[in-house]
Formats: C-alpha cells, sequence, structure tokens
C-alpha cells in the first residue's frame, strides 16, 4: 500500500509540475533570447505600420499612395520630395510600401495559418498510423501535388467575384494559396513521425498507457517543431508573392490597392531604369520574413522539450 | 491585323512592348559592305509561330517569317501609299472591276530551283480557302471577294467531295504558266491590297504530297501541314528560305539562292524567340541583338544614354489604340455619355508622361501615314469640364456609373494604362469606378459575349493601308467580334453599315476618300469608342545595320523587314 | 522460412521462392516499389480526370485571341471540328484515355501538327539539364550551410546563412535572375569592353547554363539550409549525441555518423518535390533566359487553352512527382532504418 501510495504521489507532482510547467517555462526562455523578442519587436513595429498608415495618409504625413503624379514618373528616390521615389504611374512608393503592408501580413500570415492545421493534421494521421491510411492520404497528396492549380485558379475567376474592401477580396486568395501549399508541410511532418515513432521512448510511452492524442502532441509533435516553423515562416513571402500571381488572373486585390507583391511583379518590367521599385517592396518582405524567423527559432528553442532539463 | 499588346501573364514575361514623323524612311549609313561572313543580322520576332504554312499564319510574329520566305504577288510600297510589283510583275482589272489578271515574272524560281507556276498560286489559294484546314485569315478577305468563296460558311468540312467542288468552283485560274487570274464577286477597290497579305501564297502541290506519303483527300486536316514542319520541305519563292527551326529557340534564314530579284546582301537572318523584353534590352547591349523594341519603362533611360539615344529611332505604326464602351448597357446606349467619358481623358499627360512621348496622341480613326488620316474633327478632346456637363445633360449620377468596371487585360501596359484612365475618369467626372484586371483568353471571351461594362485599351493594326480594312469593324454584324460595342444594336450608327459597304465597293478613289470620311466623324462624333493614340515603335538599331527601308507596316519589333532583300550590314 | 503451424503467412500462396523474396528485406522493398508504382495508375487518372473537368470549365476557348482580328464562326466551327471539340465532353474524355493508353497525347492547337509528345519531348532535355543543375548545386550548398549553421549556431557563420537565407527568399527568382543579368551581362560586358561577360540568355551547353541553374537553385538552397539547420538542431540536442560528445568523439565523426543520417529526413522529404519541381521547369526561369524548354509549356498552355498540351505537361508532372515522392520514401528506409513502411 505505501509504494502505491508513494509511487501515486511522484505521478501527481510529475502531472503539476507538467502543467504548470510547460508554457510558462517557454515563456520564460522566450523572454530570455534576445534575437526573438527583436524579432517580436519587429513584428510589433510592422503591425503599428500597417494599422497607423491609412491614419498617417489622411493626416497628410504621408503621401496618399493612389495619387499619380506623371510628371515624375519613375523617379528615383529622394527627387522630387518622394522618399523612395515613384512607380510607373507616379504613385509614391513609400506610401505604398506602407499602405500595402496591412494586406500583405494579412496574406502571408494568415494563409499560414490556414496550412498549418490542414497539413499538420493530414502529416500527422498518415505518419502514425502508417499501413492503407497513410497510402491513401500520400497518394491524395501526389495527386494535389500534380494539381493544375492556375487552371484551378482560372476555373475560381469565372466563378467566383468578391467585391468590396480588401479583406473581402482576399477571401479567395486564402482559399486558393492554402488549397495548393499545405502538401509540402503534410509530408514533411509524415517523414518525421514516420521516422520519430518507431523510437524507443515513443515505444515506452506508448506501452504506459498514452493514448494515440497524447503520443502525437506530447512527444511526436515537439520534436518535428523546427522543421515545421521554418516551412511555415518561408511560406510567408511565398504567399505574398502568390498573391501577385493570383491578381494577374484576376482573383484577389484589384489595383489600385498595393501589395507588396504586386509591386515587385509591376516594378520588374522597369528593372533597368528604375531597380529600387522592385527592391524596396523586396527589402519589405525580407524584413518580414527576418522578423519571423527570428521569432520561429526562439520558439522552437522555448518549447523544446529537451531544453527544460 | 493580330496585335500583341505586351506579352501575357502570369509571372511570366513581362514585356511592354515605343519623334519622328517620317512615315517610313531608309535607314542610311555610309561604309562599305563588311564581308560576306559578317553579312548577319539577328532580330527579335518575340514568339515562336505556330506554323510555317503561311497561308495558316494569322500572327504578325508568324508574318516576320512568312514574308521572307514566300512573296506575295504585289507588296505595299515603302510610303504606304500604293501597291508595287512583287511575285508578279504587273497586273490589270478589268474595266468592270470584277477581274485580276496578274502577269507573273518570268524565269521566277522556288528555292529548290523548280519555276513557278501560275498552277502553283492557284493551289496556294486553294490551299487558303479550304474549309477544313480553317486559316483564321480567310474571312473576310478571301470569302467575302472572291466568285464562289461566299458559300465558304456552308461547306461541309467532313465531305471532301464537297470540299472539292467548292474549291474547284472558285474563281482561280491559270491560263498559261505565267498569268493567274482572280475573278471576284462584286467590284472592290481595295482587292489589289488583299493580296498584299501573307496569307495569299503559291504552295508547292507535288511538296506537300510528298510530305504527306501521297494525294490525300480535301478534307483531311493533319496531312496537308506535314510539309511546313520541317525546315526542308518549306519550300518558298521569298528572298529567303529557312535553314534550321530550332523549336522555341530560333530560326536562321538564309538567302535563296533562285530568288528572281538576285540573292540578298544578308547571308544570315536568325530571328529569335526572345519573350522578355528585359531580356532582349540586354542582348542588344551585349551585341547578341542587332534590333529590338525598347521596353517603355527604359525610355527614358535609353534617351539619356549618350551611345544608346544614337541608336534608337521612333517609327509610326498603322495602328490606333481606343477605349470600347459596350452601348448595350445603359446609360452606355447614350452617345453622350460616352462622349463624356472620351473627353474626360487628359491624352497629353497619357501620351507624353505615361508613355513617355512615344505613342502620340490622336483623337481620330484612321492613322497617320496612310489616307484618310484627318485630324480636323476634335470633339473627343479633352475637356472635363464640358465631360461634366455632357453627364448633366443626360442626367446621369455617379452612382449609376460607379458599378461599371473597366476591364482590363493582365499585362503590364494595360493595367498601367488602365490605371491612369481610370484615375481620370474618376478625378474629372468625380466617380469611383475599380478596375477588373483578368487573364487575357477571359477577358476575350467576356467581351465576345459582351459581358463587360467598358474594356480597352484595344486597338487596330492595318492589314494594308486601305481604309475598307479599318471600317469594317464596325459593322453590325460584327457585334460579338470586332465591333464589341454593338453601338448599333443600341440605336447608333445610322446609316453607317450602307455608307461604308458602298465606299468599300467603289472604284473612285476620291468617292471612296469623302465617304469614309463620313463613317469616320460619325464614329468620333457618337464617340462609339474614345481615341487615345496612335502606336509607334521605339526601336534600337545597331548602326551597322544599313540598306533597311523601314514602313509603317512592318511587322513587330522587325523594322524594315518588307524589304530586307536589299539590308546589309556595314563594316564594324 | 518455414510456415508457423496453424498460421498460414503471407504470401503463402504464392510458391516458395518468392515467398523468400518478399519477406527478406531487400525484397519487401522491391515489392513495395512496384505495388507504389502500380499505385502511380489511379494517382495519374485522376490528375487526368481534374484537369479535363477544369479544362472545360475555363472561360474561354483555344479559338479566343488575345486582341486584334478574332476568328470567324465559320473558321471557330470548323476548327473544333478538326480538332472534336465539338463532341460531348464524356466522349472527349473516353478518346483521350483511349489514345492516352496507346501513348497518342493528341496535336497542339498552338503549333499546327506537331504533337504533344513530340513538343515535350523535344523540350524536356533543356529544362532537366538546367534542373538537374540547379540540384546538384542545392544538395552539397544547401546541406553543407545548413549543418554548419547548426553546428555552430549563434555565431557569425550562422547569421551569415540566415542572411543570405532570407535575401534569397525575399526575392522572386525572375527578379534576381533579372538583376543577375543586369550585372553578369551588361554592366560586365560594358566594363570589360566586351571581353568577359555572361551571355543574357539562351541557351548553350556551356556558360549559357551557369545564370539560370544558379537562380534556379538560389530559393531551394536557402530553405534547404534553413530545413537543414533546423532538422540538425533537433538532433543534436538528442541523448545520444550529447552522449558522443561526452565520449570524446571528434565532432566530424559525430557528424557524419550520426547526426547526418538523423536530420536528413525532413531535407530528405522537401528535395524530393524540389526535384520534380525543377526537373519539370521553372515558367520564370525559362522566360527569362529563354531556355527553350517545357517550363513554360504549361503555362503558356493554360493561358492559351491548349487543352492537349495541359493534359500532357500535367500528366508529365503527375508522373515525375509521383516517382521523386516514391524515391523519397524509399530513401527514408536507407537513411531511418527503423521507419517501417507498409
Amino acid at each position: 500500500m505505501a509504494v502505491a501510495t508513494v509511487e501515486q504521489a511522484v505521478r501527481d507532482w510529475e502531472v503539476a509540475e507538467e502543467q504548470v510547467g510547460l508554457w510558462q517555462d517557454a515563456w520564460v526562455r522566450f523572454r530570455r533570447n534576445r534575437l526573438a523578442v527583436f524579432g517580436a519587436g519587429l513584428v510589433l513595429f510592422l503591425i503599428v505600420v500597417a494599422v497607423a498608415s491609412p491614419l498617417l495618409v489622411n493626416l497628410g504625413i504621408l503621401k496618399n499612395p493612389f495619387t499619380q503624379h506623371v510628371d515624375s514618373i519613375q523617379t528615383a528616390p529622394g527627387v522630387n520630395g518622394f522618399a523612395l521615389g515613384t512607380d510607373i504611374l507616379g504613385r509614391d512608393t513609400l506610401s505604398r510600401l506602407m499602405i500595402g503592408s496591412a494586406v500583405s501580413l494579412t496574406v502571408g500570415l494568415l494563409v499560414q495559418g490556414i496550412i498549418f492545421p490542414i497539413g499538420l493534421t493530414i502529416g500527422l494521421t498518415a505518419g502514425y498510423f502508417g499501413g492503407r491510411v497513410d497510402n491513401l492520404l500520400m497518394r491524395f497528396t501526389d495527386i494535389w501535388y500534380a494539381f493544375p492549380d492556375l487552371l484551378f485558379v482560372l476555373v475560381v475567376v469565372s466563378v467566383w467575384h468578391l467585391d468590396g474592401p480588401w479583406f473581402i477580396q482576399l477571401i479567395p486568395i486564402f482559399g486558393a494559396i492554402a488549397l495548393v501549399n499545405w502538401v509540402n508541410l503534410a509530408r514533411l511532418v509524415r517523414g518525421q513521425v514516420l521516422s520519430i515513432k518507431e523510437k524507443e521512448y515513443i515505444e515506452a510511452a506508448r506501452s504506459s498507457g498514452s493514448t494515440p492524442v497524447k503520443l502525437i502532441l506530447k512527444h511526436l509533435l515537439p520534436n518535428s517543431l523546427g522543421p515545421i516553423i521554418v516551412t511555415l515562416t518561408f511560406g510567408i513571402p511565398q504567399a505574398i508573392f502568390l498573391e501577385a500571381v493570383l491578381s494577374f488572373l484576376g482573383v484577389g486585390i484589384r489595383p489600385p490597392q498595393p501589395t507588396w507583391g504586386q509591386m515587385v511583379y509591376d516594378g520588374y518590367e522597369a528593372i533597368y531604369a528604375n531597380p529600387t521599385a522592385v527592391v524596396f517592396p523586396a527589402l519589405a518582405i525580407g524584413f518580414t520574413l527576418l522578423s519571423f524567423t527570428f521569432i520561429g527559432d526562439g520558439l522552437r528553442d522555448a518549447l523544446d522539450p529537451r531544453m527544460r532539463r | 491585323m493580330h496585335l500583341r499588346m505586351g506579352i501575357r501573364a502570369l509571372t511570366l514575361a513581362m514585356v511592354g512592348a515605343f519623334v519622328v514623323s517620317a512615315c517610313g524612311g531608309t535607314n542610311e549609313t555610309s561604309g562599305n559592305k563588311a564581308p560576306a561572313d559578317k553579312q548577319v543580322l539577328n532580330v527579335n520576332d518575340g514568339t515562336e509561330p505556330n506554323s510555317y504554312d503561311p497561308t495558316q499564319q494569322t500572327y504578325t510574329y508568324e508574318a516576320g517569317i512568312g514574308r521572307e520566305v514566300f512573296e506575295t504577288l504585289l507588296k505595299p510600297n515603302a510610303q504606304g501609299t500604293d501597291v508595287q510589283p512583287a511575285a508578279a510583275s504587273s497586273f490589270d482589272v478589268s474595266s468592270d472591276g470584277l477581274t485580276y489578271t496578274f502577269h507573273l515574272r518570268s524565269g521566277a524560281k522556288w528555292s529548290d530551283g523548280q519555276p513557278v507556276k501560275a498552277a502553283d498560286w492557284v493551289y496556294g489559294y486553294q490551299h487558303l480557302l479550304n474549309p477544313a484546314l480553317a486559316a483564321g485569315y480567310v474571312d473576310p478577305f478571301f470569302d467575302t471577294t472572291i466568285k464562289g468563296a461566299d458559300s465558304y460558311a456552308s461547306v461541309d468540312v467532313a465531305n471532301a467531295g464537297a470540299i472539292d467542288t467548292f474549291l474547284q468552283g472558285l474563281g482561280l485560274a491559270a491560263p498559261d504558266d505565267n498569268t493567274f487570274t482572280i475573278t471576284l464577286q462584286h467590284p472592290a477597290a481595295f482587292f489589289k491590297w488583299v493580296v498584299t497579305l501573307w496569307v495569299a501564297e503559291p504552295i508547292r502541290k507535288d511538296i506537300v504530297e510528298k510530305a504527306a506519303g501521297g494525294s490525300f483527300p480535301s478534307s483531311d486536316t493533319t496531312k496537308p501541314e506535314i510539309w511546313a514542319q520541317k525546315a526542308e520541305t518549306i519550300i518558298g519563292q521569298g528572298p529567303f528560305k529557312i535553314q534550321e527551326i530550332a523549336p522555341k529557340d530560333h530560326v536562321t534564314l538564309v538567302p535563296n539562292p533562285n530568288y528572281w530579284g538576285g540573292a540578298p546582301s544578308l547571308q544570315k537572318i536568325t530571328e529569335w524567340f526572345i519573350e522578355d523584353a528585359n531580356t532582349a534590352y540586354a542582348k542588344y547591349q551585349t551585341g547578341d541583338l542587332d534590333a529590338i523594341t525598347v521596353p517603355l519603362a527604359n525610355v527614358d533611360t535609353v534617351r539619356s544614354d549618350p551611345k544608346l539615344s544614337k541608336e534608337a529611332k521612333v517609327y509610326p505604326k498603322l495602328t490606333t489604340f481606343w477605349m470600347t464602351f459596350n452601348a448595350m448597357k445603359s446609360p452606355l446606349n447614350n452617345p453622350d455619355v460616352r462622349m463624356a467619358f472620351a473627353k474626360s481623358i487628359d491624352r497629353d499627360k497619357l501620351n507624353k508622361q505615361v508613355q513617355h512621348d512615344i505613342q502620340q496622341t490622336i483623337l481620330s480613326f484612321i492613322p497617320k501615314g496612310m489616307a484618310g488620316y484627318d485630324d480636323s474633327n476634335k470633339a473627343q478632346a479633352f475637356d472635363a469640364a464640358a465631360a461634366k456637363a455632357l453627364l448633366q445633360k443626360a442626367g446621369v449620377t455617379a452612382d449609376q456609373l460607379n458599378k461599371f468596371k473597366l476591364l482590363t487585360r493582365n499585362t503590364t501596359r494595360s493595367k498601367t494604362l488602365n490605371g491612369f484612365i481610370v484615375d481620370q475618369w474618376n478625378t474629372n467626372l468625380g466617380l469611383n469606378m475599380q478596375l477588373d484586371v483578368i487573364d487575357s483568353k477571359t477577358v476575350t471571351s467576356r467581351i465576345r459575349k459582351s459581358n463587360f461594362d467598358i474594356y480597352g485599351p484595344d486597338g487596330w493594326g492595318a492589314d494594308y493601308p486601305d481604309q475598307q480594312d479599318w471600317f469594317d469593324i464596325f459593322f453590325t454584324n460584327s457585334c460579338g467580334s470586332l465591333n464589341w460595342g454593338c453601338v448599333q444594336k443600341a440605336g447608333g450608327l445610322k446609316g453607317y453599315d450602307e455608307l461604308v459597304q458602298k465606299a468599300d465597293t467603289e472604284l473612285d478613289q476620291n468617292q471612296r476618300n469623302a465617304d469614309y470620311k463620313t463613317a469616320q466623324d460619325q464614329l468620333i462624333n457618337e464617340a462609339v469608342v474614345a481615341f487615345l493614340f496612335q502606336d509607334y515603335e521605339y526601336n534600337l538599331i545597331k548602326p551597322y545595320v544599313a540598306g533597311l527601308t523601314i514602313t509603317a507596316g512592318d511587322d513587330q519589333s522587325l523594322p524594315g523587314n518588307f524589304f530586307w532583300h536589299d539590308a546589309y550590314i556595314t563594316q564594324h | 522460412m518455414a510456415v508457423i503451424a496453424g498460421r498460414p503467412k503471407r504470401g503463402a500462396l504464392l510458391p516458395v521462392g518468392l515467398t523468400r523474396l518478399t519477406e527478406s528485406r531487400a525484397g519487401s522493398l522491391a515489392f513495395y516499389v512496384v505495388r507504389r508504382v502500380l499505385w502511380m495508375i489511379p494517382v495519374v487518372f485522376f490528375v487526368i480526370v481534374i484537369t479535363f473537368v477544369l479544362m472545360h470549365s475555363a472561360q474561354g476557348s483555344p479559338w479566343d485571341k488575345a486582341g486584334g482580328r478574332q476568328l470567324s464562326d465559320v473558321v471557330i466551327r470548323n476548327l473544333n471540328e478538326k480538332y472534336g471539340l465539338n463532341k460531348p465532353v464524356f466522349e472527349q474524355f473516353f478518346l483521350y484515355i483511349w489514345n492516352v493508353l496507346h501513348f497518342d497525347f493528341g496535336l497542339s492547337y498552338q503549333y499546327q501538327g506537331k504533337t504533344v509528345v513530340e513538343l515535350i519531348g523535344g523540350g524536356w532535355p533543356y529544362t532537366a539539364t538546367i534542373g538537374v543543375l540547379a540540384f546538384l548545386l542545392i544538395v552539397p550548398v544547401g546541406v553543407g550551410l545548413g549543418i554548419l549553421a547548426a553546428l555552430r549556431q549563434n555565431t557569425r557563420v550562422d547569421y551569415a546563412t540566415m542572411g543570405f537565407a532570407t535575401f534569397a527568399a525575399s526575392f522572386p527568382n525572375f527578379v534576381i535572375g533579372a538583376l543577375m543579368v543586369v550585372f553578369f551581362s551588361v554592366l560586365m560586358y560594358k566594363w570589360t569592353g566586351g571581353d568577359f561577360f555572361l551571355p543574357a540568355g539562351g541557351w548553350g551547353v556551356d556558360d549559357h547554363l551557369i545564370m539560370p541553374a544558379v537562380t534556379l537553385a538560389l530559393l531551394p538552397i536557402a530553405y534547404t539550409a534553413r530545413l537543414t539547420r533546423a532538422s540538425t538542431l533537433e538532433t543534436i540536442r538528442q541523448d545520444y549525441i550529447r552522449t558522443a560528445w561526452a565520449k570524446g568523439l571528434p565532432e566530424r565523426l559525430v557528424v557524419i555518423r550520426h547526426v547526418l543520417k538523423n536530420s536528413l529526413i525532413p531535407v530528405v522529404t522537401t528535395l524530393g518535390p524540389t526535384f520534380a519541381f525543377l526537373v519539370t521547369g521553372s515558367v520564370i526561369v525559362e522566360t527569362v533566359f529563354t531556355i527553350p524548354g517545357i517550363g513554360r509549356a504549361f503555362v503558356v498552355a493554360v493561358t492559351s487553352r491548349d487543352y492537349p498540351m495541359i493534359l500532357g505537361t500535367t500528366v508529365l508532372f503527375s508522373v515525375v512527382i509521383a516517382v521523386a515522392n516514391l524515391v523519397v520514401d524509399v530513401l527514408y528506409v536507407f537513411i531511418d532504418p527503423r521507419v517501417r513502411l507498409s
């Protein structure tokens, strides 16, 4: 009787420690990681810019991004009072960058938010259950890889035309991009799971009576986080560019609403004459990617169960 | 003439495609001829042809090759004012205007040495008019003019016998080896221009049949094209012949030693298929291309470059651009409303600034450089106040118009121009209209079904410098295929069809001009479309390319290609 | 290999020799590969069905021209007759499948008289060459940089790699391509008076291949490097690696024997589809550098509604991706012997 009680007590204590410890621990570690905090700060800055820029335009501090100054077309930075120059219709690049940040950030981030659960679920299911489930899910993935996405988008264009402010226009884009891009994440996760699930400590956990879900969430997932985070952060610029591609086909954000992706694409033609029209939006995208890379790294370090020891 | 207004989309190639007022001019360069091994010309045709059979070609980038390898009976002269002899040394028209007799050059030979016979011409025209092959340029040039061709639409293409009967019944004859006669359904003063179209070429029946492995029924759709797949079997009678075809990469042309006009000076012309204008621009600077069209975005850079600016020239094209209104959507059926839109575009800003002063404003239909150009009617000139007044007079509110969208093709050029134009409308008329940027094919599909409000910039490039080619666009029955606005259906352009048809068939040139002028005024005054600009090409040509005769009808980005026989490279 | 009494083993109906084969490791792997290859058939079939449906639902016909003179109704009617487009869609579908079984993928609508097989077969070598070259760059550079960054976490090397990766991912590859052309072709031509410069595009089995391959490789290198780094970091922290360090084994030995193998799973997972994408071509790179390959083929086919080409390129791609994923799955077994494929 005494042994059982002690064992029970130890188990209770462990459980208690886990429940209290995991998230707080992670947060403390994240805070201590200077780069991660820096990254978070950058993201905060971007969000402030995105939210504040319409206000700045109204106050006149920022030039109106839609006004076409046709006598100053494609000027270099600093000329005629345009801090970062102008584009092909004489619109101020700086204000277009700032106004466009809201759209591009939303696209970049929210799409990952859709891809993450889809890819994760499918990958985990396929990897964990193996056998027929894995086969069917992976063949489904094969079909999806070969899916003619361009064609699909064209069909969507003719069928689904949403009107309104940019966040409404974004809905079909989310759908289109997410629909197409979850496959990589799914295969990645599945690969991880396949290699981890045969390891000894998993065996141990399984034999100690953990349910599949607990097993997956507690052991498989945390050990696969690193590559997942990398994939998601790289997905951000990908989604931003994909939005530009889609707008070319008539899905999504219409001009004159600026988006970083479209600014890069539109600037390409003038790359010889006015390279800054391409470079600045690309830098903005890079800046965003960098911030999320820092955060992602920090997050992974923070959540790593091994670091707890 | 098919236009490629900027390149299609996706991430893909972005091409844009533009002072001089002389229309046509020779590129005089002093300097002696370079030795034979340096007589090489590298140009950018842009896109690979869909077919090397000239009768099946429909785009200017295909004509750019077809024109060199084959030669038409007549060709436009350098000034574009009349036709001049080409494969035919002369021609007569009967007094009733129905029979054209072409006297072929005696001694003319194909590139394989065989003499060119009138029977080859008959076969070529029949090949063109074979309904089973569905050549794009048959309608309306040939089936509305040549006798017997008017039943083109009703031939059962699955029935070889029906096709044969149709082809034999055409007004084409070869009374002797050097005479080719064409009989028309009715007189047509412009027919002499129709035969200058690059699709109207002779074809060698024996070559076609040999490549197909023997004779074949007229209803066969693949055998008649086998000869056009390989360079060795593409036998023409033009100044050049095809030496090799490197798919998606380039075509190499070498002199046709048997050309009646003597072998050309150029020993090799390589027409590359470079879709990306920036890449072509880079290749010009590294010496891999000798002539290119400067992408619009780089015009200012070239102008301010000491070296490049000397090599750059602006050439007018016989092409006009405009915005089209769907007259079947109220209130666009009201000419005052359309005119309000036309008068609220500041074309000065559009062309001098946004288009870097390459394209020139035009307020009328026929471009400068061909008969019929007349800039006296300035009804569509920019006047924001007058435009607003027109809207008020029509009793139209902003709300009614704000639901309209400006349909735009997904090319950089279209997006840029429409971005400016819609901004002009919004600013000058107090509106809040939006752009609708869509994939090109979908756009075409929609405008064919009249599923659009306003669309542009659309335009027309002359197939040949005769006004008939232009005014026929706005016929009532072109509604849904060229006359996108369908203004007649909305009650406009009264009497237009009859007037133009009269002018088309009239033999007296002065009377024709007068009638066409009346029709043009109708188009302008009713603002059937809002005229914007005439297209000019801003080209860079290396200084060592000499002997070029540049005409307004040259194929896109191929300066002087109607007369490349006389071009040569100087020592450099 | 005796049959356990009372319980028929899998394959008990097969002759003994074959049973021995399927029970050996190599044998079961081979069996797995064969089954996977057979599974490709339904996969490709479904892809064809989906593509067919989408194609015919998209607005716009192959005969609508992008501008200028449109084809007349008569001509369109005759063209539809010529290419069998006037038949009901079901019939067209079955006809297509029947032809495919005879390896006939039809005629292109765009390039008169040319078969899809001819067009794809003619262009593929160019695309594949550049793709393979790019892949040969990606694997060593990407994986190498990743491992280096992981082993030297939070040092300058790590930050440099991160910076490079960020740069490569923030510029779409046509921009990178164009910038390379500006620098290595135009500017270098100017500065060296035409003596030393890279060609601004076009095909040639020489320095023409450098810029396209590098442009294609940049983003995958960046992603592979970061992925490898992340995966390596996970592996390094495992207990048995710590044990190896503790035992004093030299770094290189540890890396090669233990770390590499175990961190490669996610890398290999993404390299498979990457290879498939590379080898079936990039629209952008082929357009900017005018490579006469098939990279543009799919995109051009879709925008011009060239149905047979759309189907042909899609089928090609689905086969390539299925093979690539199969290779990846097989590689899993070799990398991590514990992985059990079903």
